[in-house]
């Protein structure tokens, strides 16, 4: 699945780990093995005389810059390609919700919203905008060999606790991690299961598809560089190893101190564009916020309002009960 | 690559390319500026004439810390006065050094090892003691107490052991190195003559295989380190582990650094590195025997006066 979906940036795999390398990349960003100087990256590397462009004379590496620069006309010399580049999107998935399903939805979920809401709250609400929405994230697949150790409550004898260990290896596949400013983690939570991520190889859309309304859509970008968006990644992967392991290695039912060691090998990582609708509705002259999936409108979360007036009458009535059931075992 | 010893390493002869002058260098450097025209010159020499390969730097990080800056802030690090050092260091004069790029090597591996430890789970229990009440009758009590219980784990441990950073430079030893650690790495380039262009760098004069058992041997301390933080319970000793390293990797990077001489008092001289980088400054300053003596006498006063008026007290 990576070759397909791999772009050109892709040059090679790590020998170490096998996790594909980019332009660009030095050494493997999981492993720090070094990537093999190959042809492809010397054409990158243009510049290697110590002259001057402009005037000929000779040129010297300027700390303050951070590039070769020279002292007689000033000029600077290019280096070569950015380090760390920031991140692209590698594709947009597209949109399967249009704007009245999104509508629809909304009046729909208002309307089943629980006991706790105004009784009015579908009726009354008024949908102030509803916009589409692409949020980035990265998508991975990796294989790790996992070690770990940990205390349970299984084979303990006079302590509570006794110590195991073990090593496991893991296949990590589709995994989402929210780069997203504009969506909180929470509102990401709820709508990236239902992303058709299996579907991308055949139609991931190079732009934002023109479908949709790019006068009003909000299209975020990553705001983050390579080396950044790496440790990220690892980061949720080493996370996501430590949950399975507390739930599904680690005998017995209660456990602490749980430690992993995650030897990550053959991650492949894309970055895609979500598409989401975000819709603000207005009750009762305030705002408030739902997001809905681009790609499935069942999947949608939200915040709405709370009606005090229904929580006291259940009080109220608690607080009778209450009261009477007293009454009638102090007077019996 | 330090001025001490300049003077009896064998010198190389470079032609200038720009005026054709010629320059001699230290034979373990390969940049240099002209001294007549200030042309930087950056010598690619194939292999030595004693027929040792000279390895071709992987990487480098260039410098971010201009010389002034560095200067500056040797000056005021050398003002910020050191408890123990001799009064002479503040009136210390800083000859300017040139920046000069330092070679290293860079070790990478996996690191699959075997470990066996002793962990201490702990767990409460009341006992009962026999003690004195106010009245001064015997009495039975009974107290909570934190007891450890000791069970042997062995176990498994797999994880890679990057950017371990061990000097390839005879002038300039790995502790010292280690002093204005950490580099970061992320700024690292392919190595470019362009960026070399205008300092002084030094040749590799360790090699591959003395930089690839020096990182190993290093690595092999961070494993160790690791270990000892994965182990559970409440305390927890390793008792004995075994590593295998596989899949392993030496690249030569040159890191920026500036080297500041500074001579104060009757000829001493003091050696101070700065991280080009990141601009951390230390230096490794002589303790003055006379201060650290008054100091001592002046703790043992201190105490024997402690002391006395303690006994003083009690009688």
């Amino acid at each position: 699945m990576s070759d397909s979906v791999s772009h050109a940036a892709v040059i090679g795999r790590c020998e170490r780990c096998e996790s594909p390398l980019e332009r660009g990349d030095l050494r493997c960003a999981i492993c720090g093995m070094s990537a093999p100087h190959t042809r492809d990256m010397e054409e990158v590397l243009s510049i290697q005389v110590l002259r001057c462009e402009g005037c000929g004379a000779a040129v010297a590496y300027d700390a303050a810059i951070g590039a070769p620069n020279c002292s007689f006309c000033g000029s600077v010399m290019r280096m070569d390609e950015l380090v760390d580049p920031p991140e692209q999107t590698g594709g947009y998935l597209p949109f399967r919700v249009d704007r009245a399903e999104a509508q629809a939805r909304l009046k729909k979920w208002l309307g089943s919203r629980g006991f706790f809401r105004p009784k009015d709250l579908a009726s009354r609400s008024r949908l102030e905008s509803l916009k589409p929405l692409f949020w980035v994230g990265w998508v991975f697949d990796a294989e790790a060999e996992v070690t770990w150790t940990a205390d349970s409550n299984l084979g303990s004898r006079r302590s509570s606790w006794a110590p195991h260990s073990g090593a496991t290896s893991m296949v990590f596949d589709n995994l989402l991690v929210s780069a997203s400013r504009g969506l909180s983690s929470a509102e990401v939570d709820a709508v990236s299961g239902s992303y058709e991520l299996n579907d991308l190889e055949s139609a991931p859309h190079s732009a934002p598809p023109d479908s949709v309304d790019l006068e009003i859509a909000l299209v975020e970008s990553f705001d983050v560089q390579r080396s950044l968006a790496r440790r990220r990644i690892v980061k949720a992967i080493e996370m996501t190893a430590a949950a399975r392991v507390e739930h599904s290695h680690v005998p017995g039912s209660r456990c602490r101190n749980v430690h992993t060691s995650v030897l990550l090998e053959k991650l492949v990582t894309r970055r895609l564009s979500f598409p989401a609708w975000v819709l603000a509705y207005r009750y009762d002259g305030k705002l408030y916020r739902a997001v809905i999936s681009g790609q499935d409108a069942s999947s949608m979360t939200g915040t709405s309002p709370f009606s005090y007036a229904r929580l006291f009458m259940v009080l109220g009535i608690v607080a009778a009960v209450v009261a009477a059931v007293s009454l009638a075992a102090s007077l019996s | 690559m330090t001025s001490a010893t300049v003077d009896d390493t064998p010198q190389l002869e470079v032609q200038c390319r720009d005026c054709g002058a010629t320059l001699t260098m230290p034979a373990h450097t390969f940049a240099a500026l002209c001294p007549y025209c200030a042309s930087p010159s950056v010598v690619d020499r194939p292999a030595d004439r004693d027929g040792f390969r000279r390895d071709r730097p992987d990487f480098i990080l260039g410098f971010d810390i201009t010389h002034e800056e560095a200067t500056r802030r040797v000056e005021a690090w050398i003002h910020r006065s050191r408890l123990f050092a001799p009064s002479a260091i503040k009136q210390a004069k800083v000859t300017k050094v040139q920046g000069v790029y330092l070679p290293a090597w860079l070790y990478g591996g996996v690191a699959r090892s075997q470990f066996e430890a002793r962990i201490g789970e702990n767990y409460t229990t009341t006992e009962t003691y026999t003690t004195t009440d106010s009245k001064g009758n015997t009495v039975m009590r009974t107290r909570t107490v934190t007891k450890t219980e000791y069970r042997s784990l062995s176990g498994d441990h797999a994880a890679y052991v990057l950017d371990v950073i061990v000097t390839a430079s005879k002038g300039l030893g790995n502790e010292e190195l280690e002093t204005i650690e950490p580099f970061d790495l992320r700024a690292m380039r392919r190595y470019d003559a362009a960026v070399v262009s205008g300092w002084a760098a030094e040749e590799a004069t360790l090699s591959r295989d003395e930089g690839f058992q020096a990182g190993r041997s290093e690595a092999m301390q961070k494993v160790e380190r690791k270990l000892n933080s994965f182990l559970p319970g409440d305390s927890s000793q390793l008792v004995d582990f075994s590593t295998v390293f596989s899949e392993e990797n030496t690249d030569l990077v040159l890191l920026p650094i500036y080297v500041f001489a500074a001579r104060y008092g009757a000829g001493e001289r003091l050696r101070i590195l700065v991280n080009g980088q990141t601009g951390e400054v230390q230096g490794k300053v002589p303790t003055s025997a006379v201060k650290v003596a008054v100091a001592v006498l002046i703790g043992i006063v201190v105490v024997a006066s402690i002391v006395l008026g303690l006994m003083g007290a009690s009688a």
